[in-house]
């Protein structure tokens, strides 16, 4: 027995030995860079201008939680010219499968990254004390970040407990303005222009639209059946397609799957709202009419995307992103008519359609520090260059003279450069790395202009109507409008919301809403289906139904959780 | 694993005498020792030493701390378990899919196999069985794909056929019906596996004495009546054996088909225990339920496992423990 109780001891032994050199390792470690980066920070507040010691060439670890599969190692032209002018070196690592596991995996491993960039998990880094707050850095050394963001700077706060900025939000472009409609109701082109142009405003004017068209056209000219309306509801697809718009045609703002009112930010589950049972009566009358893909509810997003490829389906409620795969395929056969033009549809002329409800800047996912970075000064300087007006226009237009040019104060793209742009983009951006490094620092939206007067991005009205097919200006012009934008309503004419959008708003994991949320979801996309496709005399009877599994499930608990949610973020941003 | 056993008997043997004993013989034996080293290492890493991990479930885990900073929970983790009702309606959907699996892929391979066995062109049995066990190969995400498409009502192969023959008068929504479901899954696994279950039965048919086959021709026994005097009985003690490890996984089917294959309209039937693990577990950073979910997978299966072997050991003898 004594010889087995050696092995113990010796065990003990090695570990400790081990845990001093790891020790005296991590003390070294430790020791040296505050030493390395003090001469640059004392360097540095004196003059905001590069001195040759902050271009001394660096490495560090970046982790996103977005892939990035045509990442360069920034040997790419921009990534060169970042280096050159920073001496700032990314080395990347990326979320492969589900980021949030990944996220939560390096957040408990205590090894970090030097800078994460963790979307809505960056509350597990937070909780594991992996980041600093940022607070200080910016207003020390970052006087292009303080900039970009201006008034907006309390958008930055954590939360309501601790103040301290943690993430540079870097998701979303100060000032954005879009420009691009990509939601609402989409109708063939074709369609419309055989009818003459008719207007496309109430959900009736969409159903008359189809069923006309479909009776003149039942098949395509292989003899195929022509789809009147195919709903995209496959997995989360189904909030983009089945359950949002109906929140859109009721003149509800997008705050996922609850609705917050304006005034008194009284939080509803938004299928509790009247008006929508009266959409899904008229998704339900539009299955009764046979007007509805009868494989809406079963079809695979691949399934649903070769439909659209096929240029048979009509109409679509859904978002261009999530389309946009079958509709290049139409179009790169030629195939213009039968792509798709967006429509304001809603359920009465007297609604609104409200997807340009400004959400005022939309602060939360963005670029944070870790504890381990070697150097937060040389960091943050590097990110507040990235947001500098030349480092904008930098990352969204590369290069003068190489990718575009100024000509008598106007920025425009080498149109060679333009072309491989957008018909060759995968080898145009792991060249050039335009589009690479936009998400890593503060900058401005679409719609704003630098200095000279110029847009800081490529997205602006006059690039969209360059991207625009012949037909499909032609259909924009017989509705008198130059791009989509023009038939919504405008921003003007909305409240902005002082949340920003409550999807956005990160639930922490331990909130008894996240598995309330999860529970209700499970309930709405089972019951959704089975109300939509039901007969519409006993519509009625499965909505009741519907409804009393909500409020078994605890619907109004998880309302009362989102509200003090909505509230807190309320207070956060604005007090 | 395979390596302990050996030396087993002959230590438990003289562990009875004297303690001496036990190191004399282990002292005997030392190279079968050493030769199962590894193995025993190799599933005391890889299978005993993460059970510790099992300690989050009483606890309520956040990343970031280490296990003893951690709030300990008793056993809230397993009473939210088994006090939400959708968890009885996964555990039934898991049982059902598994049952009728289980049996499904018994009698078919088996069936299978003897059909195989007992054909005599040495080309087309070969044909045959690489054709029979292709699909194997084939991974769900394109299987279910293909499945999907095949019972599609916009133009898929069933309902075209069964419209054709007069037998339908509409497309028949295979996929958007709930108790189809179970049916379907049960189906397409039968497809995808038969041939590659069939494989191990071939073998142990294989292994049959053909001087018992002659005998039983002498005997005048017809082709039926040698496959359930000698084929069958011959290839016993393997059913059983595969029997025993199925049922201890009744409960470990996996996810992949029922997530590939099912839908919205479906969901009360398609959901099974892994994926209401992912779903409230992991996806919603619920470590701890879903380390809750694992144990309680691991002691069902457990006494499965256990059960199943008693029952097979009392009623035919034979056992794998």
């Amino acid at each position: 027995m004594a010889k087995q109780r050696k092995w113990p001891v010796l065990l003990m032994s090695t570990a400790l030995i081990a845990g001093l050199l790891a020790g005296c390792g991590g003390k070294n470690d430790s020791g040296a860079s505050p030493s390395g980066s003090a001469p640059a920070s004392g360097s540095s507040s004196a003059s905001a201008s590069a001195t040759p010691e902050d271009l001394k060439p660096i490495t560090l670890t970046y982790y996103s939680e977005d892939v990035n599969p045509n990442w360069a190692n920034m040997q790419d032209e921009t990534g060169k010219y970042i280096t050159e002018k920073t001496g700032v070196t990314l080395n990347a690592e990326f979320a492969v499968g589900d980021a949030a596991q990944k996220s939560a995996l390096i957040a408990s491993s205590g090894k970090y990254p030097d800078i994460i960039s963790a979307k809505g998990n960056i509350n597990k880094f937070v909780d594991a004390g992996a980041v600093i707050d940022l607070t200080d850095l910016i207003d020390k050394y970052a006087p292009n970040i303080k900039k970009v963001y201006g008034d907006q700077m309390k958008r930055l706060r954590y939360s309501n407990e601790d103040h301290a900025i943690y993430a540079l939000p870097t998701y979303s472009g100060v000032g954005q303005i879009n420009f691009e409609a990509g939601g609402g109701f989409e109708l063939q082109h074709r369609v419309v222009k055989e009818l003459g142009y008719p207007k496309i405003r109430t959900v009736k004017d969409y159903e008359n639209a189809i069923k006309q068209y479909l009776a003149k056209h039942p098949t395509d000219d292989k003899g195929n059946k022509n789809i009147g309306l195919t709903l995209n509801a496959d997995d989360w697809h189904m909030y983009i397609s089945v359950t949002n718009p109906a929140v859109q045609t009721t003149g509800g703002s997008d705050d996922g799957e609850y609705s917050v009112d304006i005034n008194t930010q009284k939080v509803t589950y938004h299928f509790l709202r009247p008006e929508e049972k009266e959409y899904f009566r008229w998704l339900n009358h539009m299955n009764a009419e046979g007007l509805l893909d009868k494989e809406s509810f079963v079809q695979k997003y691949d399934q649903y995307k070769a439909k659209v490829a096929s240029g048979r389906v009509l109409g679509l409620i859904d978002a261009i992103w999530d389309y946009a795969d079958g509709e290049n395929a139409l179009k790169a056969e030629g195939k213009f008519d039968q792509t798709y033009g967006h429509y304001p549809v809603t359920m009465d002329e007297s609604t609104k359609d409200p997807s340009f409800w400004p959400t005022g800047f939309m602060a939360g996912w963005g670029v944070a520090i870790s504890k381990t970075n070697p150097d937060p000064v040389r960091t943050i300087k590097f990110l507040d260059w990235l947001a500098s007006d030349e480092g904008q226009v930098l990352l969204n237009w590369g290069i003068e003279g190489k990718h575009y040019t100024v000509e008598n104060g106007k920025r425009v793209m080498i149109k060679e450069v333009n072309d491989r742009r957008i018909n060759d983009a995968t080898n145009f951006a792991k060249e050039t790395g335009i589009g690479f490094y936009n998400l890593m620092s503060a900058h401005y939206g679409d719609g704003v202009k630098d200095p000279t007067g110029n847009y800081y991005t490529l997205k602006n009205p006059q690039q969209l109507v360059e991207n625009y097919s012949d037909v499909e200006k032609e259909v924009l012009k017989n509705y008198g409008a130059t791009i989509w934008k023009d038939l919504f309503p405008k921003e003007d004419e909305f409240k902005v919301k002082p949340w920003g959008a409550a999807w956005n708003i990160p639930i922490p994991s331990d909130n008894d809403a996240t598995v309330l949320d999860e529970k209700l979801k499970n309930i709405t996309w089972k019951m959704i289906p089975k109300a939509i496709l039901a007969k519409p005399e006993e519509f009625d009877a499965v909505w009741a139904d519907y409804i009393a599994q909500l409020e078994k499930a605890d619907v109004h608990k998880a309302e009362q959780l989102h509200e003090q949610l909505v509230k807190d973020r309320v207070k956060l941003w604005n007090e | 694993m395979q390596a302990v056993p050996t030396p087993h008997p002959a230590a438990s043997r003289s562990v009875g005498a004297k303690k001496s004993n036990f190191w004399k013989v282990a002292l005997r034996n030392r190279y079968l020792y050493m030769m199962s080293l590894p193995f025993v290492i190799w599933a005391f890493v890889f299978s005993y030493y993460p059970l510790w991990g099992w300690l989050i479930a009483f606890q309520k885990w956040k990343p970031g701390k280490s296990i003893w900073e951690q709030k300990w929970v008793g056993f809230d983790q397993f009473k939210a378990l088994f006090q939400d009702d959708l968890f009885y309606q996964v555990l039934r959907n898991t049982v059902a899919m598994s049952v009728m699996g289980l049996i499904a892929s018994f009698t078919v391979s088996i069936t299978f196999a003897i059909m195989m066995n007992e054909l005599r062109g040495m080309f087309f049995k070969r044909a045959v069985q690489t054709i029979s066990y292709l699909p194997h190969f084939v991974s769900w995400a394109v299987a279910s794909s293909i499945i999907t498409r095949m019972l599609s009502s916009d133009n898929g192969v069933v309902n075209d056929l069964l419209m054709w023959l007069g037998l339908i008068q509409q497309p028949v929504q295979w996929m958007g019906q709930g108790h189809l479901f179970w049916g379907i899954v049960t189906v397409s696994d039968v497809w995808k596996e038969t041939g590659w279950n069939a494989i191990i039965y071939l073998a142990a048919m294989a292994g049959i004495a053909p001087e018992l086959y002659e005998a039983a021709k002498v005997d005048g026994a017809s082709r039926l009546r040698q496959i359930w005097h000698i084929t069958l009985p011959g290839i016993r003690s393997t059913i059983i054996i595969l029997v025993i490890l199925s049922i201890g996984n009744l409960i470990n089917t996996g996810f992949e088909k029922q997530f590939l294959l099912g839908n919205n309209l479906v969901r009360d039937y398609s959901q099974v225990l892994d994926l209401y693990s992912l779903q409230y577990g992991i996806q919603l950073s619920r470590y701890s339920f879903g380390t809750a979910i694992n144990i309680f997978n691991s002691v069902v299966s457990l006494v499965l496992l256990f059960t199943a072997n008693g029952i097979f050991k009392r009623m035919t003898k034979e056992s794998i423990i």
